[in-house]
């Protein structure tokens, strides 16, 4: 619930550049769904060509999953989103923190190694995430073109992160 | 309450809200400029949750106790002490955004 009211608030101030766009979550996730509609009738009140598609994905990890069967579920996950990613060919990943983003950058990054699309990858930290980094955030630090923290702890701390204050 | 869809509506008719340390709840709360004492039960949460919650405290947004502090908490209250919590600003990160991939 966290992740959707976040990154939708990213979302908001997006010009119509931002086209179409294709949101992916959870298979176990029953309330995003309402959320994303709800954001995008508002904004096809504004922007007459407003364009969006769900996708859901089996969910990589639940929270505190073992190790070893963590790394079982997000090949599954990866296997799963990167027919998805292909399909798809994004020009441009934002993901802020649910383990449902490491699968699809994981397939993005591979496209891109195989020459078939090069996306940029923007990740957001969570405005929960003060003095850490969640683990997806710990893991897509290395992989991601970008990396925004909200907490000016975090910059120190990362120093290739971005920081433009508080933008939740 | 135990599942209403929104609490917007009770959080907008309240004087003071005390609430635990979930993320969710101190920013809906802090948005909606209700005064917030946040309680903490270091035993029940986990560090990374209990981050925004220290933080928000030690930046003088919200008030802090636990379990058994919170009577003497709410006698020696002073809820002018607290500080408005500016909202996020997402029009920084679209700027940011479009220069990234490009957009004049």
């Amino acid at each position: 619930g966290g992740h959707t009211t976040e990154i939708l608030r990213l979302l908001s101030c997006l010009s119509e550049s931002y086209s179409p766009r294709h949101y992916i979550f959870a298979d176990s996730d029953k309330m995003s769904e309402a959320k994303i509609r709800s954001f995008e009738q508002k904004r096809a009140e504004t922007f007459s060509n407003s364009q969006f598609t769900l996708h859901r994905i089996p969910r990589s990890r639940e929270v505190r999953q073992s190790w070893t069967s963590s790394v079982v579920t997000t090949l599954y996950s990866i296997l799963y989103s990167l027919p998805l990613t292909y399909k798809l060919k994004p020009d441009l990943i934002l993901c802020n923190g649910p383990g449902t983003c490491v699968p699809v950058c994981m397939s993005a990054l591979l496209l891109g190694l195989l020459g078939i699309k090069r996306a940029i990858i923007v990740y957001v930290e969570s405005i929960c995430r003060v003095e850490t980094l969640s683990l997806s955030g710990k893991i897509l630090y290395y992989f991601s073109d970008y990396f925004i923290v909200q907490w000016p702890d975090l910059k120190e701390k990362y120093p290739k992160s971005v920081y433009l204050g508080r933008i939740v | 309450f135990r599942f209403k869809d929104s609490l917007a509506e009770d959080l907008g008719r309240a004087d003071l809200v005390i609430s635990h340390a979930g993320a969710g709840s101190c920013l809906e709360t802090l948005e909606i400029g209700k005064p917030l004492i946040v309680v903490i039960n270091e035993k029940l949460m986990h560090n990374h949750q209990l981050e925004l919650a220290k933080r928000l405290h030690r930046d003088g947004h919200v008030l802090r106790c636990n379990c058994s502090t919170l009577v003497e908490t709410l006698q020696s209250m002073d809820l002018s002490t607290l500080k408005p919590f500016p909202p996020g600003q997402p029009e920084k990160f679209a700027l940011f955004l479009d220069k990234v991939v490009g957009i004049q």
